[in-house]
């Protein structure tokens, strides 16, 4: 009888093992099919009232997706775009917008200084170190993100 | 006596390696600015005695330039002993940033009494920009301009350190430089 219990357990064991494997592998694509845009460490410059703030954070797209950031808004300011400041001619510094940005499913989209950034431009109040902003991220996909950041000085 | 010769010019060559040449000289020209508060500056003879690290910014650039003036507050904080240097941020935008916006710019990013905004009249500014071998030139984003006072700047990255006799003795990419490396400058022009 102990003969006949050990020899199904051999039987048995891979079994359950490759089960085990293939019920892990399914739930990573569930959780990629059902994954969100993640967003994460975000932040805000300050600003005087009338002037400029960039706001910079990660965006993370766990969907099975591509998605794209189409457009941004925040009722900090006027008005909110995505600019890029890159080295132009002669090494001098320049900005130019970005109207939309492919983020493929698995990658991050790096907002930060020197780089890409939410510009918040003619702000409505002035932005010290402490307050906290709205800003709204749309995705052609997923639709439509709200996110409260700080306002904090760069170090 | 030929050992004797080969090392003083080895210690010539070292001693001119770690002193850095004049790149720009400063000394026959004196500019009529204004600080942040609206006192007169004359620039650079206000900084002599000093030594000076000087920047470039305009005050609606919302990326690179608090970039750049965070990289200056850095070197500053870095620093052991900072009461014989000057810290100067003369704006690229004359016309927007007048001593009151600077102020409020130096309130903004909590720059203390080390630090001076300068502004002056435009032809002055873009002289001394020219005398230091700074580019700014203005760049319509046609999206963001309803009038034509909306507009950003191409410009220059630099720090430069300036001597106690106001000579323009290194310079950097204002936005990356480590503030070690700025710092290391420091201590063999102070």
């Amino acid at each position: 009888m102990s003969l006949y219990r050990y020899l199904l357990l051999i039987l048995v064991s891979p079994l359950l093992l490759l089960w085990g494997c293939g019920s892990s592998e399914s739930n990573e694509k569930e959780d990629i099919a059902a994954g969100t845009i993640e967003l994460a460490d975000g932040w805000a410059r300050p600003g005087a009232e009338g002037m400029m703030s960039a706001v910079y954070l990660t965006i993370r797209n766990k969907t099975a997706y591509p998605d794209t950031l189409a457009g941004v808004s925040s009722d900090a300011a006027r008005k909110a775009e995505v600019h890029e400041s890159y080295k132009g001619e002669n090494g001098m510094s320049a900005m130019r917008p970005v109207p939309s940005r492919v983020i493929e499913s698995g990658d991050n989209l790096y907002l930060q200084p020197g780089g890409l950034h939410i510009m918040l431009i003619k702000l409505k109040e002035g932005l010290a170190a402490g307050d906290s902003v709205n800003v709204l991220l749309e995705f052609r996909r997923t639709g439509t993100r709200n996110i409260r950041l700080p306002v904090q000085a760069q170090r | 006596m030929l050992w004797i010769i080969a090392a003083l010019g080895i210690s010539l060559s070292l001693a001119a390696c770690n002193n850095p040449d004049t790149i720009i000289d400063l000394n026959d020209n004196s500019y009529e600015l204004l600080n942040e508060d609206s006192s007169a500056v004359r620039f650079p003879n206000d900084y002599s005695g000093k030594t000076t690290l000087i920047t470039f910014i305009y005050t609606h650039c919302p990326d690179v330039c608090p970039v750049i003036t965070a990289n200056m507050k850095n070197i500053q904080s870095e620093l052991a002993d900072t009461s014989d240097i000057r810290f100067v941020e003369i704006t690229f935008d004359p016309e927007r940033d007048t001593p009151s916006v600077l102020a409020e710019y130096k309130d903004v990013y909590s720059l203390n009494h080390q630090f001076s905004l300068l502004t002056g009249q435009p032809p002055e500014i873009d002289s001394l920009l020219s005398k230091l071998n700074i580019v700014a030139e203005k760049a319509r984003i046609d999206s963001l301009q309803q009038d034509s006072s909306d507009y950003f700047m191409r410009h220059s990255n630099t720090i430069y350190i300036m001597d106690k006799q106001g000579r323009i003795r290194t310079e950097y990419p204002a936005n990356v430089v480590p503030p070690e490396n700025v710092i290391e400058d420091l201590q063999k022009i102070r």
